[in-house]
């Protein structure tokens, strides 16, 4: 059965299902709406999408841990709030500085959050829906909940400008995925993170320093959002502490979609970045048709649980079994 | 007790060993001894202390009083990692593979080879790709597909695929758990002539199991546990299953008592 012409033609449909989904949607958006195709949509495609995508990176390592990370927004408005008040008040050299604050103040989250789920092994959800809601509360309480404007002009370079036509925030995307992508796949580390995620109790055995693993994992989480939310600070030259809300579901249905179950020991950066985009167009799409935008979270959600029904189906080779 | 004039060719013994968990007393006075590149089984009811005593030969428990001689000398491992370094491999009833990972990643779970330099760690799968196959052939007649998830493989090619790897890593004594509690009778006996190429090789075995016709196809001779103590050795020529039971119930030393 296995060597039969049918499951092999499942089995392409389950190693690139959401490929495929994928560009029969570009295709059909080439087809059917003439602004699609254009250079200033595909531009403002890939900007849109570069801050969600970073993240959706480093939520790819968590997940195929096993676990998830729900911190990742809160840890984004932090970057974002810090970075932004440390360029406000010390000018030009708050460039440099701000970026190291945003930085360190993620990495702190980040280590919490390894700390609490590698160490004390508390449930990756109860851990960083804790850290999510304290970060949150915190930036709230030392920023009144208001923002503040008047980030050096220069900053927004990183943000809004672009190298070769492509937006700065794409070209880190890039560079993050690429990078990433080489860690998990082609190291020891990555090959750990797999290891952990499929059987832990049989990586340890194996003599894994699965704690190591899982602390490493979230602390790369959190510096991915650190670069999500300093790019921020660049696209809009603002202290926003309500920033990046509901930015984790949206990163963790990307990577899902991408092929990535919550279960763990599986999923691919390809995956991930084609869950993202797959996401974005489908928004792009509706925006593009004229859809209310309300409508944005309906299909993501459809698109969510259809991913993960397909999924389900194809292994089981049936649905209902 | 029959077993002490095998000490002189022990590859491993165990003296005296006293282990308590709390008020429950799991091993008493517990001494065996293991004859170097020989199958030794070990029988004995549940609760008996079998577990238990692999789990401090392998380094997972440390015992409260005893000593453990691996050639010849002390060996009271402090971790089943330090264990390993010596040479003593286990084979656990849950198996220790990672399902999602391919055959030739759990042969090198935890020994990855890396492409220099060395301090980036990344990966030398080719190599590992290309040795898997040699490593799995020294012991296995039907290697199965080396780059697949172990999860794809049938329960008895996992087992196969684990004596191998505890085998192929220049380890002396391999201790299993219940290799064949959970297979058929084909899986299992392709399980039993693996263990058979491993002692071909050279290597001493210890094989706990709850199936008397099992101990006694593949050992050579056979200690029995109860209640915590070991209460003899016997070489597999030399008694009999009934003899075996008797001893694993108590049957043999109530009647001693009796006489």
């Amino acid at each position: 059965m296995i060597f039969g012409r049918w499951s092999k033609l499942a089995a392409v449909a389950r190693r690139h299902g959401v490929l495929i989904v994928f560009i029969v949607l570009v295709t059909g958006m080439f087809a059917t709406t003439s602004t699609f195709g254009t250079y200033q949509n595909l531009i403002n495609v890939l900007q849109q999408n570069s801050i969600i995508g970073i993240i959706a990176c480093g939520m790819t390592f968590a997940i195929i841990l096993g676990g998830f990370d729900l911190s990742v927004g809160s840890m984004t408005a932090l970057a974002s709030v810090v970075g932004a008040t440390l360029m406000i008040d010390l000018g030009t050299l708050g460039i440099p500085v701000g970026i190291i604050g945003a930085v360190a103040a993620c990495l702190l989250v980040g280590a919490t959050n390894g700390w609490l789920i590698a160490y004390l092994r508390v449930n990756p959800f109860v851990a960083t829906l804790g850290t999510m809601t304290v970060v949150r509360g915190l930036i709230y309480v030392a920023t009144n909940a208001s923002p503040r404007f008047g980030v050096p002009y220069s900053f927004t370079t990183l943000g809004l400008g672009r190298l070769f036509g492509v937006p700065n925030p794409a070209i880190l995307f890039l560079i993050v995925a690429a990078l990433l992508g080489f860690v998990l796949h082609r190291t020891r580390f990555g090959h750990y993170v797999y290891a952990v995620g499929g059987n832990s109790v049989a990586s340890v055995q194996m003599g894994v320093n699965a704690g190591r693993v899982r602390f490493a994992v979230y602390v790369l989480v959190s510096l991915c959002a650190a670069i999500s939310g300093i790019i921020l600070v660049g696209e809009t030259a603002t202290a926003t502490p309500q920033a990046a809300l509901g930015y984790e579901l949206t990163a963790i249905a990307a990577v899902i979609v991408g092929g990535a179950p919550l279960g763990g020991g599986r999923g691919r950066m390809t995956g991930t970045i084609v869950g993202v985009f797959l996401l974005g167009v489908v928004a792009n799409g509706l925006n593009l048709f004229g859809v209310s935008p309300f409508w944005q979270p309906v299909a993501t959600g459809l698109i969510l649980i259809a991913a993960v029904a397909f999924d389900g189906y194809s292994k089981r080779g049936g649905f209902g079994a | 007790m029959d077993g002490s004039t095998k000490a002189t060719n022990a590859l491993l013994s165990a003296e005296r060993i006293s282990k308590s968990f709390g008020a429950v007393v799991a091993l008493q006075d517990a001494t065996l001894h293991l004859p170097a590149g020989e199958i030794t089984g070990l029988v004995g009811d549940n609760g008996a202390g079998k577990s238990a005593l692999i789990k401090i030969i392998s380094g997972v428990f440390t015992p409260d009083s005893g000593l453990i001689e691996f050639l010849g000398k002390p060996a009271n491992f402090a971790s089943p990692a330090e264990a390993r370094e010596q040479g003593i491999e286990t084979v656990y009833q849950d198996l220790a593979l990672a399902g999602n990972l391919a055959v030739w990643a759990n042969l090198y779970l935890g020994r990855e080879l890396t492409v220099s330099p060395k301090f980036l760690h990344i990966l030398d799968k080719r190599a590992m790709l290309s040795k898997t196959s040699e490593m799995l052939k020294r012991f296995i007649r039907d290697v199965p597909p080396i780059a697949e998830p172990v999860e794809l493989l049938s329960g008895g090619q996992r087992q196969v695929v684990a004596i191998a790897r505890a085998g192929a890593w220049g380890s002396k004594l391999i201790l299993m758990d219940e290799p064949t509690a959970a297979l058929g009778v084909v899986e299992t006996k392709a399980v039993e002539e693996v263990i058979f190429e491993l002692k071909r090789q050279g290597l001493t075995i210890l094989v706990i199991s709850h199936n008397l016709d099992q101990i006694f196809r593949v050992t050579d001779g056979v200690w029995v546990m109860r209640r915590g103590r070991v209460v003899g050795y016997r070489q597999k020529a030399r008694t009999h299953p009934d003899e075996i039971v008797s001893m694993i119930t108590g049957a043999a030393a109530s009647a001693e008592a009796g006489a």
